[in-house]
């Protein structure tokens, strides 16, 4: 079998969605499991209270829980074996970690995520592109 | 240019910062800071008297809601390791940096103590950032940093409210109004707040201000500082606001949305850059002298109550930004440090929150899985030993 295990990583973003219904897609022909991966990306850096990083912290639980939520809901449609991990940290970082230590076949991501960051610094898809040992499968 | 005017730039400033901080998840208030140190220098806007008010009120309601945000309980199970650490990271930067500002660079005495107590200080917020996005804040470890971080910060309160002191009558007021509050309102709030809260004209939040002002002027009749018992005001309501996060939520809410942006542009804005400029030899003595003596200070205790991650652990005591940003102001505006002094102190803070932690975070940061298993390992040991005690 091609690919056995495949690590999407999903931000909730249009992309990461066409993302995510590829991998399943894949998966659903080759037979693969596939691990959703939800990286919940920094918190604000150098803050100056509590109250900023919880406020955000707080904000980023509930959305990913929805994301999370809706891709359980799409794999048990399309008959996938679904695995999901929410993680905090940096996403390019993490998702090549992650697909290091999992040993997967190959990586399913969005080619631009939410932020402004992506654009100016480069997108996660461009890193992890870079740094990953596995196939990666960058989705329009 | 018109106070009105001033306000509008401040404004568009304000919101730009906001915009920016969701886009590229840096703190706002360090992009606060930033942005006011370049209307400051590049628009030349001096700090209006509105601007100094709003300002000082703000800091003081920033200590408060650093006493409110501790973790009372969580400080009592950790007391040992984190007053052990905490002290240290206090005195050792605190004595270090007053020495050299007073022998090495001719400031005055009372100038040396602000330097002193700038850059003393821990970040509560930074520490916290760090420890939540990465899961620490779980482990025993991460527990320890944090309670350590609050007694640092205590410290610097406290010294920046006694050592200015210049006593007249006033104080016993000041002393006896602090104490009445300090005791009377987490008693007076189950009742207050629930009698009159969670309404839009906020009641709580206004009944917060007012002991808060009163503090303030009395402070400043008393030729002393609000910061102390406005800290430990904080700090005895945390466990009601523990239990109210709602109330809590919106205490925060007006205070991120219209105080704490001002005291932040005020402390940019009275930034020169130039005086920076010229002295850069000197920034980079005054951020080794922050520096070395929290890493040489804290590190032989956090190898005793947070091995292996030592290094981790000083690094993080060696952050700071709110409170020594508080402190420089108040040194700024009593008149005791002038402009350049302030640059400097400023800029030497807001280096101590970025480069610790960059390095921490970069080639140091543990992992919360391990520790995990660590803090798991050790539990059971606890009880193996309790098993055989028994």
């Amino acid at each position: 079998m091609p690919f056995e295990k495949i690590l999407a990583a999903i931000d909730g973003s249009e992309a990461s969605d066409r993302a995510f219904a590829k991998a399943l897609e894949l998966a659903s022909l080759t037979g693969s499991t596939v691990t959703a991966l939800a990286v919940e990306g920094p918190l604000p850096a150098y803050a100056a209270t509590i109250g900023e990083v919880d406020e955000v912290k707080r904000e980023k639980d509930a959305f990913f829980q929805r994301v999370l939520d809706d891709t359980r809901e799409q794999a048990a449609a399309a008959g996938v074996q679904l695995d999901v991990q929410l993680r905090p940290g940096h996403a390019a970082e993490l998702i090549v970690r992650i697909a290091r230590e999992a040993r997967v076949d190959l990586i399913v991501l969005g080619h631009k995520g939410h932020f402004l960051r992506d654009h100016l610094l480069g997108s996660t898809a461009d890193r992890v592109a870079e740094h990953a040992d596995c196939p990666v499968m960058i989705v329009k | 240019m018109s106070e009105l005017a001033v306000a509008a730039i401040l404004a568009a400033a304000i919101l730009v910062a906001s915009t920016m901080s969701v886009e590229i998840g840096i703190s706002v208030a360090l992009l606060e800071l930033g942005l006011g140190v370049v209307v400051g220098n590049a628009f030349d806007v001096s700090v209006p008297d509105w601007l100094a008010f709003v300002g000082s009120f703000a800091g003081i309601v920033l200590t408060f809601l650093a006493g409110a945000e501790v973790d009372v309980p969580q400080f009592k199970r950790e007391w040992r390791a984190s007053l052990s650490i905490g002290v240290v990271s206090f005195a050792a930067p605190f004595f270090v940096c007053m020495a050299f500002a007073y022998w090495a660079l001719g400031w005055s005495g009372d100038a040396s103590q602000i330097a002193g107590i700038a850059l003393s200080t821990t970040s509560l917020a930074v520490v916290y950032s760090v420890l939540v996005e990465t899961g620490l804040n779980q482990s025993v470890m991460g527990k320890r940093i944090m309670s350590a971080t609050f007694v640092t910060d205590f410290g610097t309160a406290a010294a920046l409210s006694i050592l200015f002191i210049k006593p007249n009558l006033w104080i016993l007021a000041f002393v006896a109004v602090s104490a009445a509050l300090i005791v009377g309102l987490p008693r007076l709030s189950p009742w207050f707040f629930a009698r009159y809260g969670n309404r839009v004209i906020e009641p709580e939040v206004k009944l917060i201000f007012a002991a808060l002002f009163l503090l303030m002027w009395l402070g400043d009749k008393a030729h002393s500082h609000a910061v102390l018992p406005a800290f430990v005001l904080g700090l005895a309501l945390s466990s009601h606001y523990a239990s109210h996060r709602k109330e809590q939520e919106r205490l925060r809410v007006v205070a991120f949305a219209f105080l704490t942006p001002f005291f932040f542009f005020k402390g940019g804005m009275s930034v020169s850059v130039s005086a920076l400029w010229a002295n850069l030899g000197v920034l980079a003595l005054l951020f080794g002298a922050k520096l070395l003596p929290k890493l040489v200070g804290v590190y032989p205790l956090a190898r005793r109550y947070c091995a292996p991650h030592a290094g981790f652990t000083s690094l993080l005591m060696s952050t700071g930004l709110t409170f020594g940003t508080i402190s420089s102001l108040y040194g700024l505006q009593a008149g005791i440090i002038d402009e350049t002094q302030f640059s400097l102190l400023i800029a030497v803070v807001v280096l101590s929150a970025i480069i610790p932690t960059v390095i921490a975070q970069r080639f140091l940061q543990p992992s919360a899985a391990e520790e995990a298993r660590r803090d798991e390992q050790a539990r059971i040991g606890e009880l193996l030993l309790q098993r055989e005690g028994s």
